[in-house]
């Protein structure tokens, strides 16, 4: 027993370590598709500069930032976007309050907000004027495209009467033509149903009359026999006349017992086909088909 | 202009950036990831190796030849041998001892072979199963362990955020992203160490009933033997 533990200890050790370093390479390999795959964001990004004008935080400029207004206030410029206003980048705490100071600030502030709001008001007429004098301009060319439209659109409607008259004639012409020929194709179609529905009904009258024969025992060979047989529209038999006789009479007198018996015929309901077997229907009959 | 905004947002930069307990996280999941895939690439080469030793010996079993040098073959040490091929070292030893001590009967004999045989079996289904139960616990465990790191690395990045009074999405982001990177080792070392369970469960399962059938069938042969 012995022996075979240990064979079989050192057949476990064996693959440890390409299991290891498979493992590792797996790790490596996902580390490297993470590391170099994936685009991580690394170059720096173009500073963007935002300026806030609602919301300038007023408790935060520092107190002896009194002159701001001065620096920042902006010429009435065409520029829509004014100067930057520099950042508090970091708040220092506040220090004792001094009263003279807030007022002074206060009353800067308010001066800062009048000029603000009357540089905005100047900026809106402008904007205002500008877009409707764009408007006026974007009109006129707009007019100037619309009768260049009605134009071509009155070419286009004259070329397009003519065509649609030429087509019409033509189309005339072919829809007669069509028109013929469906209704020779339909009668012809017509025909050849009429003839199948005719050569059912035969078969199946001959299957009835056959299934109604007794053949007679003295029966020789494969004599024919011709009968004329009058019939009412409903199939009923009328009358059965041998026109052409077997030569054998006991066979005469048995398809013409079979016929009778069959009384009522199966007819086809159209009248077209029917006019194949009413009144008069010839009828031939063999003892073997 | 702002600092935070020009930072690297390479993996390793955010690895090393993030906070103690979320390195010490990572460091765990990435030791857990390691370790299931050595144990993954063992077990594969084990069960590869047991399957063919299995089908071999079935081959030569089956092929009629005599069990008396199969036996002598297998005792002998020199080639490696599949976990079937010892049950039936095991059986055939306990059967050809049982038989030489005369006055012992039919059943005995064959009682005491099935002993021997089954605890074979058994020793040889634990070592097979062995370090399985590590993937298991990797698979169950290391997700939640990923999540405590991401948690935790954001709740750093919001306290560090209370303390700036403009608070903008490039304070918090790289935070985030690093403790992101915590959950995703987590989910990394849980897949595969959860296909990996189940796959060598099943195979390991299908070998204990190869084996289980092969212990009934000897058992047969060894009866018609001791009648004989």
């Amino acid at each position: 027993m012995k022996p075979v533990r240990e064979a079989a200890q050192v057949r476990r050790d064996n693959p440890k370590w390409a299991a290891g370093a498979l493992a590792f390479g797996v790790h490596a390999v996902f580390v490297l598709l993470l590391v170099f795959g994936v685009s991580w964001q690394t170059e720096h990004p173009a500073p963007v500069m935002v300026d806030l004008w609602q919301s300038v935080p007023r408790a935060e400029s520092p107190p002896d930032a009194v002159k701001p207004p001065v620096r920042t206030a902006p010429a009435p410029a065409p520029k829509p976007a004014p100067a930057p206003k520099p950042q508090a980048d970091e708040p220092p705490p506040p220090k004792a309050p001094d009263i003279a100071l807030e007022k002074e600030k206060q009353r800067a502030e308010t001066a800062r907000l009048k000029k603000l709001k009357a540089i905005q008001a100047a900026e809106e007429q402008a904007r205002k004027e500008a877009a409707r004098a764009e408007a006026d301009a974007l009109k006129q060319v707009r007019d100037k495209q619309a009768a260049e439209q009605k134009k071509q659109a009155l070419l286009r409607q004259m070329e397009a009467d003519e065509l649609k008259q030429s087509m019409a004639n033509e189309s005339a012409a072919n829809a007669a033509r069509a028109a013929r020929q469906a209704e020779a194709q339909a009668a012809g179609a017509r025909q050849a149903a009429l003839a199948q529905t005719v050569g059912r009904y035969r078969d199946l009258i001959r299957a009835t009359v056959r299934g109604n024969t007794r053949l007679p025992d003295n029966l020789k060979g494969n004599p024919q026999v011709r009968c004329l047989v009058k019939l009412l529209p409903t199939g009923d038999v009328v009358s059965v006349r041998v026109t052409q006789s077997s030569g054998n009479p006991a066979y005469d007198a048995a398809v013409v017992r079979a016929i009778e018996k069959s009384s009522p015929l199966p007819l086809p309901a159209e009248r077209e086909a029917r006019a194949a077997f009413v009144p008069e229907l010839s009828f031939s009959h063999r003892p073997q088909e | 202009m702002n600092p935070e905004l020009s930072q690297d947002l390479s993996l390793l930069h955010l690895v090393w950036n993030a906070s103690l307990p979320v390195q010490f996280v990572m460091l765990l999941l990435l030791g857990a990831s390691l370790m299931s895939w050595w144990v993954i690439f063992i077990k594969l080469f084990t069960l590869k190796r047991a399957r063919q030793l299995t089908d071999q010996f079935e081959h030569e079993f089956w092929g009629g030849s005599d069990l008396n040098a199969l036996y002598q073959r297998i005792s002998s040490g020199r080639e490696s041998v599949c976990e079937m091929g010892r049950i039936f070292e095991a059986g055939f030893r306990e059967f050809l001892k049982l038989r030489g001590q005369s006055g012992q009967s039919i059943n005995v004999i064959l009682d005491g072979t099935r002993r021997a045989m089954r605890a074979t079996y058994q020793r040889e289904l634990d070592s097979l199963e062995s370090h399985l139960s590590f993937l298991a616990t990797v698979g169950s465990v290391s997700p939640y362990v990923g999540l405590f790191g991401t948690v935790w690395g954001i709740m750093i990045a919001f306290v560090g955020l209370s303390s700036v009074a403009q608070a903008t999405l490039a304070q918090v982001a790289p935070g985030i992203a690093e403790a992101l990177i915590a959950t995703a080792m987590g989910l990394f070392a849980a897949i595969p160490a959860v296909v990996g369970y189940n796959r060598y469960t099943h195979d390991i399962d299908r070998l204990a009933n190869r084996m289980e059938s092969f212990m009934e069938e000897f058992s047969n042969i060894l009866q018609r033997q001791a009648t004989k």
